[in-house]
């Protein structure tokens, strides 16, 4: 053998030997939510937690992301066939049940509960266990045109036309009144009366927009009006209760705007990203939408025709009271974690007020109680309002977290749209979301 | 010592043909018999590695399901009416632009852009031109007719998906189209021109059977590209409201991974194989009888 080959041969087995021993320096390999401002609040923490001196070399943590598209389903998979890829992984409030037999419980932080308040911890837990830290939180807010609402205040002659509307769609007459006191009858008297198939003269062509495309995270907006009416997926003793008046009420609004013309005929095919482009036109008056929808449609550069007259508040209130709907996406430990005690370590770690603060400064949206919120609440305003209708209108359902969660909502979906569309009546939409329901979740 | 000059040819056959059958073992043929054992047992993701076999529930929960039959239905009327479309419109533009193309050949590269983009992407092209706030085609609908027509909705999103469908893939029949009318020989098409034959006696008894192999070819290409339809579908309207615009490969694909129905999922596309391949085996059996009645 030459000098030459041996020095080739050596190269070579000092490069495998490097990439063998990569993975020594793994360390603490996590999975998250690539892509958006949790990708980039999570980097901000795992590089603050890297930093800490107390961190040993081998427990440093090591970021991981993969594509949005079909994120949960190839989760669920790589969990199922016991992957060892990662130690720690983003989960959701719906997939708990899903994933929980592959995972393991997690021991918070001693301020988790001071930083987080109990609803919101509950949006990670399952069978009454913990098995994430929740370190973003979604809800839903009613966004409107303040401009819109304060002319209508104002203006007896709109007042008068208001009732008349109000009286001939939902069969009584009601006042114009401010977002923050709505019923769910005064937020669809409102959706109708800017809407100018029903008012020829509204200034907006929609009073409001729906996001009724056959896709699970529409349900999610749709449930905080059928649970201010008293719904529930199921009671205490695991009967399931959705063919209820309550739902009925719910479903009958939507489709009675649906109908009118208040929302796009298209909406049967809006999302997200559908609706908000419908609100940044100018063209709506008022909308449900998650909460992420705040800071584009209050940007002057993302929509300028309506940034400076958007308001929100938590959705209108039911005879059972005000609510929103909240799920949370969060970090917790794959049960085939090769650094098991590390993972353990920086997900504890990630419960702190100190990890909490710093995930909220870079972009992140945990929902804090009121003390904790405080310290950015100059940064960030409106981690203000996400933290105080969580804890006062947030819940979830019986059964939210179950491992059949996602398919419940699936199924919601398929049959309520089905009604929404004119395809199947009221009754068969309950009575096959109740067979349904109560074959996932037995 | 034995070489491999020395054996007898089907040994060597063998031998060359080993890390092909292994390979189609492996990547094939195990997940076909995984799929098989799954398509009779009661198998979620929590217990994949140990499912319980139970029989044939999954193929009566599948065969008694109604969005099976509805999907069923979607994906042969899609797949039907896209191909004829498609297939059409190919063979026009193909005859129709042939004089043009062969002058000005990066024509063609033109017209082909279409197949170079994803389906999936096409499908988010269209949901953006197709919204009626961001949209240049409902702007000018709004603009000239003062209405918002719905092209995602419940009455029209068949048709809509038709149509996007067929502008991506025309360009791919009329590419094979094209070729084949290219080679048709120009001694035979110049022989009837001497004789007085009109220029649609011409297309009709000469050029268009001459081109019949073609015509079928891209139909069957053309039927099961639309009968299986996922991306674009999938991106513009989901499942649609009610699973009205699920094809089969959505209702595989929603059965598998959003409902978990694991060993339903696996029977409906076992199903599916079954009648596929009796549908290609009749066709390729009356393909032979008439080769064999000439």
């Amino acid at each position: 053998m030459t000098f030459a080959n041996m020095r080739k041969g050596g190269l070579l087995a000092l490069a495998v030997a490097s990439l063998l021993a990569s993975p020594a320096f793994a360390k603490v390999t996590v999975l998250g939510w690539p892509g958006g401002p949790e990708e980039t609040a999570l980097r901000a923490a795992a590089d603050a937690y890297n930093a800490k001196p107390d961190v040993a070399e081998n427990d440093k943590v090591e970021l991981l992301f993969f594509n949005r598209d079909g994120f949960w389903d190839k989760v669920q998979a790589d969990l199922a066939a016991g992957t060892t890829a990662f130690d720690a992984n983003l989960l959701a409030t719906y997939s708990i049940g899903r994933y929980a037999p592959f995972m393991e419980p997690v021991e918070l932080s001693d301020e988790a509960k001071a930083v987080y308040g109990d609803s919101v911890l509950k949006t990670m837990q399952y069978e009454g266990k913990q098995y994430g830290v929740p370190t973003d939180l979604s809800a839903h807010f009613m966004y409107y045109r303040n401009d819109l609402i304060d002319a209508l205040l104002k203006d007896d002659a709109a007042k008068a036309k208001f009732a008349e509307i109000s009286e001939k769609h939902l069969g009584k007459k009601l006042e114009p009144k401010t977002p923050d006191e709505w019923t769910w009858d005064d937020y669809a008297a409102t959706a109708l009366y800017f809407t100018q198939a029903v008012n020829p003269d509204s200034p907006t062509r929609y009073g409001t927009v729906l996001q009724l495309k056959n896709l699970l995270f529409n349900m999610m907006v749709f449930q905080s009006l059928p649970r201010a009416y008293g719904a529930n997926w199921m009671d205490d003793s695991g009967k399931i209760t959705v063919n209820s008046d309550a739902y009925r009420k719910g479903l009958e609004t939507y489709k009675l705007l649906y109908d009118a013309g208040a929302t796009p005929r298209d909406s049967l095919s809006y999302e997200f990203a559908e609706a908000n482009a419908a609100f940044a036109s100018g063209q709506v008056a008022a909308m449900m939408q998650w909460n992420a929808a705040a800071s584009d449609l209050t940007s002057k550069d993302k929509s300028p025709a309506v940034a400076e007259v958007t308001e929100t508040v938590a959705p209108p209130t039911g005879p059972e009271g005000r609510f929103t709907h909240i799920h949370g996406l969060g970090f917790g430990l794959n049960k085939n974690a090769e650094n098991k005690e590390g993972a353990k370590a920086f997900i504890k770690w990630l419960s702190s007020k100190d990890a909490a603060l710093i995930y909220a400064r870079n972009s992140g949206a945990p929902a804090l109680t009121p003390d904790v919120v405080k310290e950015v609440a100059t940064e960030r305003p409106d981690l203000v309002k996400l933290g105080e209708f969580a804890s006062k209108y947030g819940y979830v359902m019986n059964g939210g977290t179950s491992a059949k969660a996602l398919s419940v909502y699936e199924l919601q979906a398929k049959e309520f749209t089905g009604y929404w569309s004119g395809a199947q009546s009221l009754d068969d939409a309950l009575k096959n979301t109740e067979a349904g329901m109560t074959e996932l979740l037995k | 010592m034995t070489t491999i000059s020395q054996r007898a040819p089907s040994s060597e056959f063998k031998l060359l043909a080993t890390p092909l059958v292994v390979f189609l073992l492996m990547f094939l043929g195990f997940p076909a018999i995984v799929n098989l054992v799954y398509s009779v047992s009661q198998v979620s993701f929590e217990n994949l590695r140990s499912p319980q076999i139970t029989g044939f529930a999954n193929f009566a929960a599948v065969w008694n399901d109604s969005a099976f039959w509805q999907a069923s239905w979607f994906s042969l009327r899609f797949g039907v009416l896209t191909a004829l479309l498609e297939c059409a419109l190919g063979l026009f533009l193909a005859i129709f632009l042939s004089p043009l193309i062969e002058k000005r050949s990066w024509l063609l590269a033109i017209l082909m852009l279409p197949l170079m983009v994803a389906p999936a992407l096409v499908g988010l092209m269209y949901r953006l031109v197709l919204h009626e706030f961001v949209g240049p085609v409902p702007y000018y609908l709004w603009e000239y007719f003062g209405a918002s027509f719905s092209f995602l909705g419940p009455a029209s999103a068949f048709w809509t998906l038709i149509v996007v469908e067929t502008l991506q893939w025309t360009p791919f029949a009329l590419l094979l189209f094209y070729m084949a009318y290219q080679a048709i020989p120009k001694e035979i098409v110049e022989a009837s021109a001497m004789d007085g034959a009109r220029r649609r006696h011409r297309l009709w008894y000469i050029e268009l059977p001459l081109m019949a192999p073609t015509i079928v070819v891209a139909l069957l290409i053309r039927f099961i590209d639309g009968f299986r339809v996922f991306d674009n579908v999938y991106v513009l309207t989901g499942s649609g409201p009610g699973g009205s615009t699920a094809s089969l490969s959505i209702y595989i694909y929603e059965a598998f991974f959003k409902q978990g129905a694991i060993g339903k999922a696996v029977a409906a596309s076992v199903i599916l194989f079954v009648l596929s391949f009796s549908v290609l085996y009749g066709l390729n059996y009356i393909a032979n009888r008439r080769k064999g009645a000439r």
